[in-house]
C-alpha cells in the first residue's frame, strides 16, 4: 500500500531520531507534518528555536538531496518494515487515546493485526515454572478470541507469547529498532512472530535496546489492548508498570494471585489490592468481554492420577511427600506425574518438586 | 662370548618377546647398548655396572654390546635391567654351565642389586604364556600379581645374588604358588547405599542404570550428595569375574596404579577433576601410549563431577568410546587399543547458582543464563546419556532420620538377577551384554511396542518437547524397567517412567 504525502511526511521527520519530547514541538508548529515539511525553511527560527541547530542541519541537509524520501522508503522496504503513522488508518484507535502516542509504528510482519481486538499477557523473566505453564496456557485461550500484545523478554512474556502462537496470533511490542534481536535466545521465537503474527517498534531500526526504553515500550503494550493480565512480576517489575498504564487509560487489568512471601508475585499482589482484577480462571477475563467459554472436554483420569493431582492442588510438592500421602510407591510416581504432565496438569519445577496448572 | 636371554617389551596391552644379546669382545673398554632404547633403558649400563659389582660379581673391562631384538622396535623402561645383568654374567662365563634359554627375565635393578618391581607385569606374563613361555624370574615386589595366571613357573627373587644363585643350582627359588581370585566383599567399598537417606528418585535411577548399563547424569544443588550416590555405583554393580578384574588389572599395572594387593578386585571408580586433558582422559603421552582414565575405569564407573566445567574437547572425546567400549589412540609411533567399557556417571548443577529448584533458596539466575550453563553438555554427549535424574538437597530431618534404608546388597541382587535376563536374551548377539549396548536390529527383535506404549510415546514427544533423538534411549531403559519389574512385555508405566528420565533434554 502506498504511503500517502502526509505518511511520508511523517516517516521523514521521525527519521532524524529526535527524542519524544523534541518530535511534539516540532509538530504542534504547524497543523500537518506534510505542511510543516513544505514550510521548514521559512520556519527556520522557529523550527531551530525546538530541535536545535544540529537537527535543523541535518534536515536541511535532506532536503537538498532530491531523492531522500525515496532512499529512505527503499531502505525499509528493503527490510520488510511498513511504517504505521499517526495519521494513517491503520494506526490503531485504542492507542491514539493514549497521552503520549507513538509517532510512527515500525511494524514487520502482518500489519492487518493491529485492526483486531488486542488482549495483553504479560510477565517477568523470573517466574516460577508453574505460573509459565499458566502463562502460555492462558495466552494460548485468549488468542482464540484476541491477538495477544506481550512483549519479548525471556520468561513470562516468551511464555506468553509461545502459548499465543500455539493458539492464534500475537503482536510482540519491542524496546529496540527492528535490526536487532533481544534477548538473543528468543532469536527463533521473534522469527516465528515476524511469521505468523507482528512485530511492532516506536524506534528506528537500528536503534540498541537501551534500558530506558523498556518501561517506556510498556505503555505500547496498554495502549494497543483492551485488557491486560498480568502473570507474575516482583516487586520493582516491569509488568508494574504496563498495568498501572493500562488502569491508567481506562483499560481492564487481570492478574494472578500469588502466596505470601513469593518475591517473583509481590507486584502482581500490589496491583491487585490497588485496582486489579483476581484471575485464577479463564471466566474471569472472558467474563469482562461477554465472552462465552465453550467447555472444554474433562481430562480423564485414573484413580493414582487424580490422587496425586488433588495433592499438587496444594502447591509445588515433592515427590517423596506425594509418594507419601498418596500411597504410591516411589518407583510407580514418576509414570503418574509423567502422565498428568503430558495431561497438562502437572509441570516440573526443578528438584524433584512437582505443581498442579490449572 | 656371545649371550642371548629373553626378556619382554611392553607395546600398549601387549607383550613382545625381546632378545638380549650380548656379545664381548677384546678392546678399549666400552658399552654400546643398540635395539632403540630409551633413555631408562641406555641408563641400564650405570645400574649394572654397580649391581653386579655389589653382588660381588665382576664387570668385565672389555668392549659389550648389547643388542636388544627386535631391533626395529622402541624399548621403553627399566625392566631389561635384569636380563642385561645375567646377559653380561653369560657371555663372561661366570655363570658357567647354566642354561637360561628356559627362562623371561624381567626386572630393574638398584645399584645394591636388589630387584625393584616394574610395570605392567601382567600384560607382559599374559602375553609371555600366550607366546609358549612357561618360567619367569621376576622381582619379588612383582609377586602378588604375577601369582594370579594359571600354568606358568614364576620365580620372584629379592636381588641379583638370589637370581645367580637359583641358576646355578646354589639356591634353588621355589614357583610361587598360584593365589586363588576372590571378588571384593562388600565392606571393602567405602560407600553403601544405606548410608544415604532419602533420594529415592536417584537411587531408583541408580539401579535402572547399572541394571541395564545405561549412562547417568545426576543433577543437584551443591551438597547434595551426587559424588556420594556415585561412590555407590560400584557397590551394586555385579561381582568383577576374574576375566573382568585381569582385564582391569593388565591397565591398572601398565599405568602403575596397581596397589598392593597384585590385582584389581574392586570395580573401579574414576574420578577425573575437570581440568583434565584429553590426552589425560583418552590416554596418550609423550613417550610410551599409556591407557587414560576412561580406560582406567574399564568395567567400572567414571565419574565426572560438575561435567559443565570440563573442557568442552574433553568431553566430546568421550562420544566415541561410549558407543563403542573401546579407545584407539594413534600416534605417529603407532596405534594402540585400550578397552574403555564403563558406566559413565556424570554431575552438574541446575543452574548456575545451584538453586534452581530449591523448596527454601532463591534461584537468582535468568532463564537465558540457566539455558546457556547447559547447553554446555552438548545434545550429541547428552544423548548418550540415558538417565538424567535430580538429586535432592539434603535435609537435616532425612540426616538424622533413623528409618532402615535399603542397603545396596539387596539392590546388587535385583541387579543380578535382571543381567541374567540380559544375559540370556542376548547370547545369540554377539557383542550385546545389556540393554544400552543394542543396535536397532536387536531392538526390533526385543522391544516391540504394543499400539497404547507407541501412542503414549508419541503424545510425550509432542507434549514434553522431547528431541526426536531421545526416542530409542528412551526405549531402552523402558526394556530395563521391564526387566527390572521382571515383565516380558514393556508396558505403558515403563514407558512413562523412561520418560520421566529425560527431562533435561527437552527444549
Amino acid at each position: 500500500m502506498p504511503y500517502s504525502k502526509q505518511e511520508k511526511a511523517e516517516i521523514w521527520l521521525d527519521s532524524f531520531g529526535l527524542d519524544y519530547a523534541k518530535k511534539i514541538r516540532l509538530y504542534s508548529l504547524c497543523e500537518t507534518p506534510y505542511g510543516l515539511v513544505s514550510r521548514l525553511a521559512q520556519e527556520e527560527r522557529a523550527v531551530k528555536n525546538q530541535i536545535g541547530e544540529t537537527a535543523f542541519a541535518a534536515m536541511a541537509r535532506s532536503l537538498e538531496d532530491a531523492r531522500c524520501l525515496e532512499k529512505l522508503l527503499g531502505s525499509y522496504e528493503e527490510k520488510r518494515i511498513v511504517c504505521v503513522t499517526f495519521s494513517s488508518e491503520r494506526y490503531p484507535e485504542a492507542l491514539k487515546q493514549i497521552p503520549n502516542p507513538p509517532t510512527v509504528l515500525y511494524c514487520r510482519g502482518d500489519v492487518s493485526l493491529l485492526r483486531t481486538r488486542k488482549f495483553a499477557v504479560v510477565g517477568s523473566r523470573r517466574m516460577q515454572p508453574a505460573m509459565l505453564e499458566c502463562t502460555r496456557r492462558f495466552a494460548r485461550e485468549i488468542a482464540a478470541h484476541f491477538t495477544i500484545v506481550t512483549g519479548t523478554a525471556d520468561g513470562g512474556d516468551t511464555a506468553a507469547a509461545t502459548g499465543a502462537l500455539e493458539g492464534g496470533k500475537v503482536i510482540a511490542v519491542l524496546a529496540y529498532g527492528l535490526d536487532h534481536v533481544y534477548p538473543a535466545c528468543n532469536r527463533n521465537l521473534l522469527r516465528a512472530i515476524e511469521e505468523r503474527g507482528l512485530l511492532v517498534s516506536e524506534h528506528l531500526p537500528f536503534e540498541r535496546p537501551r534500558a530506558y526504553y523498556f518501561p517506556v515500550r510498556n505503555r505500547i503494550i496498554a495502549g494497543l489492548s483492551e485488557g491486560v493480565l498480568v502473570t507474575g512480576g516482583g516487586e520493582k517489575s516491569g509488568t508494574r508498570i504496563t498495568a498501572d498504564c493500562a488502569y491508567s487509560y481506562g483499560r481492564d487489568v487481570f492478574a494472578f494471585p500469588y502466596g505470601v512471601g513469593v518475591p517473583s508475585g509481590a507486584g502482581c499482589n500490589a496491583i491487585l489490592k490497588e485496582y486489579a482484577k483476581l484471575t485464577d480462571n479463564l471466566v474471569d477475563i472472558f467474563d469482562a468481554f461477554g465472552i462465552n467459554l465453550t467447555a472444554t472436554d474433562p481430562v480423564e483420569l485414573t484413580s493414582a492420577e487424580s490422587a496425586v493431582y488433588r495433592i499438587l492442588q496444594e502447591g509445588t510438592v515433592h515427590v517423596s511427600e506425594i509418594a507419601q500421602r498418596s500411597g504410591l510407591k516411589p518407583h510407580e510416581l514418576p509414570a503418574v506425574l509423567t502422565m498428568l504432565e503430558m495431561k497438562g496438569l502437572a509441570v516440573s519445577c526443578g528438584g524433584n518438586r512437582y505443581a498442579a496448572v490449572r | 662370548m656371545l649371550s642371548k636371554v629373553k626378556s619382554f617389551a611392553l607395546a600398549g596391552l601387549e607383550g613382545v618377546p625381546v632378545e638380549v644379546e650380548t656379545d664381548i669382545n677384546n678392546g678399549l673398554p666400552a658399552y654400546e647398548l643398540v635395539g632403540l632404547p630409551d633413555a631408562a633403558v641406555k641408563e641400564s649400563r650405570e645400574r649394572v655396572r654397580s649391581a653386579l659389582k655389589n653382588s660381588g660379581r665382576k664387570f668385565p673391562t672389555q668392549k659389550i654390546t648389547v643388542n636388544l631384538a627386535p631391533a626395529d622396535l622402541k624399548k621403553e623402561g627399566a625392566h631389561f635391567d635384569l636380563a642385561i645383568a645375567v646377559g653380561i654374567l653369560k657371555a663372561t662365563e661366570q655363570l658357567p654351565g647354566v642354561d637360561c634359554s628356559g627362562y623371561v627375565f624381567l626386572g630393574e635393578l638398584a645399584l645394591d642389586g636388589a630387584l625393584r618391581a616394574v610395570q605392567g607385569i601382567l600384560p607382559l606374563l599374559i602375553s609371555a604364556k600366550a607366546a609358549g613361555y612357561v618360567r619367569f624370574i621376576l622381582p619379588q615386589a612383582n609377586a602378588r600379581e604375577a601369582a594370579y595366571i594359571e600354568g606358568i613357573e614364576v620365580f620372584a627373587a629379592p636381588n641379583l645374588s638370589a637370581v645367580v644363585e637359583h641358576l646355578n643350582g646354589a639356591a634353588p627359588l621355589s614357583p610361587l604358588p598360584l593365589s586363588r581370585y576372590a571378588a571384593a566383599r562388600p565392606e571393602e567399598y567405602r560407600a553403601d547405599l544405606a548410608f544415604v537417606k532419602g533420594q529415592a528418585t536417584a537411587k531408583r535411577a541408580l539401579e535402572i542404570a547399572v541394571c541395564g548399563g545405561h549412562n547417568l547424569l545426576l543433577v543437584g544443588p551443591p551438597g547434595a550428595g551426587k559424588t556420594m550416590l556415585a561412590r555407590c555405583i560400584p557397590t551394586i554393580m555385579p561381582d568383577m569375574t576374574f576375566e573382568e578384574s585381569l582385564e582391569v588389572t593388565k591397565i591398572h599395572s601398565v599405568a602403575g596404579i596397581l596397589g598392593e594387593a597384585g590385582i584389581v578386585t574392586m570395580r573401579p571408580f574414576r574420578s577425573p577433576h575437570h581440568t583434565a586433558t584429553t590426552v589425560s582422559m583418552c590416554g596418550g603421552g609423550t613417550r610410551a601410549v599409556k591407557p587414560g582414565e576412561i580406560s582406567l575405569a574399564h568395567n567400572g564407573v567414571l565419574f565426572l563431577d560438575e561435567m559443565p566445567e570440563y573442557h568442552r574437547s574433553t568431553l566430546e572425546a568421550l562420544r566415541q568410546p561410549l558407543e563403542d567400549g573401546v579407545i584407539t589412540v594413534t600416534r605417529s609411533s603407532g596405534a594402540v587399543t585400550f578397552p574403555a567399557n564403563f558406566v559413565l556417571c556424570a554431575s552438574m548443577n541446575p543452574c548456575p547458582c545451584g538453586n534452581y529448584g530449591s523448596a527454601d533458596r532463591i534461584c537468582t539466575c535468568t532463564p537465558a543464563a540457566i539455558q546457556k550453563y547447559r547447553a554446555r553438555i552438548s545434545g550429541p554427549l547428552l544423548d548418550r546419556i540415558d538417565i538424567q535424574v535430580e538429586v535432592d538437597s539434603v535435609r537435616y530431618d532425612d540426616l538424622v532420620s533413623t528409618q532402615e534404608e535399603e542397603g545396596s546388597a539387596a539392590v546388587k541382587a535385583r541387579v543380578e538377577r535382571t543381567r541374567a535376563i540380559q544375559r540370556e536374551r542376548f547370547a545369540a548377539c554377539p557383542g550385546v551384554y545389556s540393554n544400552a549396548r543394542m543396535s536397532e536390529r536387536e531392538m526390533q527383535r526385543f522391544c516391540r511396542l504394543s499400539g497404547e506404549c507407541e501412542q503414549i510415546l508419541r503424545l510425550s514427544f509432542e507434549r514434553l518437547h522431547l528431541s526426536a533423538r531421545a526416542r530409542a534411549r528412551i526405549i531402552k531403559v523402558a526394556r530395563t524397567i521391564a526387566d527390572l519389574e521382571q515383565s516380558e512385555q514393556i508396558l505403558p508405566s515403563h514407558i512413562l517412567e523412561a520418560v520421566s528420565y529425560r527431562q533435561y533434554d527437552n527444549s
